[in-house]
């Protein structure tokens, strides 16, 4: 019982961190156009860390609390599956230009990773933030796989809190850069918007709306569908395809610096 | 029981109870409360949900030893298979677990990362900017990678 009882403090102080981080609550901000939000769960992980460097948790707490991680995660996994579910039914539905597109959410990967080893010269933070868009179900997968207090989980959080407080205005932009370009047809730009984020799908899709208004309903159904089959297939996609194939791409063109570094 | 269990469902019953909390002001401040006895019934069946899942890895992995998937994948196979439409549990699953929402379910995850991420500050600061535009360039990537792929298909089908 004295065992099950020692660590009160590590979950006492994640208690405070919770209470305090909902009382503040989501704030959104904007500076002229650009727009950016917070959330709960970012204060929380900010003021848990100004504990740790505040020294009100020790080097041993602190690895203790890293184990905790993985087992809270649990209920978010939870939660996850039964969003999945729900929607099965709707996959044998969808048309094959929606189904297909999802392949495209891999393109995470082409691009961030070169980035992050070329330009960077990254270590393996470069995979735990280049297989996804970093949201709620990568970190689960993450903490999963690799631990948060991994180089990975390192990676897959920074980038989560960038997706959160920089995601719905990159997209914008992205989306209006793309629209002004007039390559794609605006049916491809709304399906491209589905891509598992809520927040991040309605920036993308609000200038494809404003540019096309006549296809406004076609365009929500699509950006709607093809966000409804991520949160389906996000995960398992993810778990089976993007990440070892971030492992691969990254062993490949991180050779090159990982071994100077050994040497 | 083993001391990863005993571990196991203490941590459990811990981030329920945060989570409960964390929801229930949440929600207040939507205007629509969620109190702890409300979000109970959802997160009972969640955490019944997570430990058959634990279960059924650890009796695969025991028999077959060199066997390994991560443990998300027995517990949302769990959830989905339950949260079927026409699967006799759906409609409890459905009404019960959308009282609680998916960020309160994030906020003691991200404390005890929070927690425990000082000892790394050092190595999270060095990397600080590359990982955030690392992160930008996956949602570049995303984005234009849907967006080519729907693109093709759409004029082959002639859909567009």
């Amino acid at each position: 019982m004295k065992d099950l009882m020692k660590d009160w403090k590590i979950h006492a102080l994640c208690l405070i961190l919770v209470i305090v981080s909902e009382f503040i609550g989501a704030r959104k901000f904007a500076f002229g156009p650009i727009g950016f939000s917070l959330i709960p769960m970012l204060y929380a992980l900010i003021l848990g860390a100004v504990m740790g460097v505040c020294k009100l948790v020790n080097k041993e707490e602190m690895e203790t609390s890293s184990e905790y991680i993985g087992i809270s995660v649990m209920f978010l996994t939870a939660k996850m599956g039964s969003t999945i579910g729900p929607n099965l039914p709707a996959i044998v539905k969808a048309g094959p230009a929606l189904l297909l597109q999802e392949l495209g959410n891999l393109g995470t990967i082409l691009i961030a990773i070169p980035v992050a080893c070329l330009v960077f010269k990254m270590g393996r933070a470069a995979v735990g933030a280049g297989f996804s868009i970093s949201r709620e179900g990568s970190l689960a997968i993450i903490a999963d796989m690799y631990g948060l207090a991994s180089p990975e989980g390192q990676g897959v959080m920074g980038a989560y809190i960038t997706g959160t407080v920089l995601g719905t205005v990159f997209n914008g932009l992205l989306v209006s850069f793309l629209i002004t370009l007039n390559v794609f047809h605006p049916y491809a730009l709304a399906m491209a918007a589905g891509t598992g984020s809520a927040s991040m799908m309605s920036a993308a899709l609000a200038p494809v709306v404003e540019a096309f208004p006549e296809m406004a309903e076609t365009l929500s159904a699509y950006a709607a569908s093809s966000q409804m089959l991520t949160s389906v297939d996000g995960m398992y996609m993810s778990l089976f395809i993007a990440l070892p194939f971030t492992n691969w791409l990254y062993g490949k063109l991180s050779r090159k610096y990982s071994k100077k570094n050994a040497e | 029981m083993s001391e990863k269990w005993i571990v196991r469902i203490k941590v459990l019953l811990l981030s329920a109870v945060f989570s409960s909390i964390g929801n229930w002001i949440n929600t207040r401040k939507a205007d629509v409360p969620v109190n702890p006895l409300m979000a109970a019934p959802g997160l009972i069946a969640m955490f019944l949900c997570i430990v058959a899942g634990c279960l059924i890895q650890d009796f695969i992995e025991g028999k077959f030893k060199k066997f390994h998937l991560p443990t998300i994948l027995y517990i949302s196979m769990i959830t989905i298979i339950l949260s079927i439409p026409g699967v006799p549990t759906a409609d409890f699953i459905a009404s019960s677990f959308a009282k609680i929402g998916l960020l309160p379910l994030c906020t003691p995850i991200l404390g005890y990362a929070g927690l425990s991420i000082a000892k790394d500050l050092d190595d999270f600061k060095k990397q600080g900017f590359a990982i955030v535009v690392v992160a930008l360039c996956t949602f570049a990537g995303t984005f234009l990678g849907s967006a080519i792929i729907a693109q093709i298909v759409l004029k082959m089908t002639g859909v567009i």
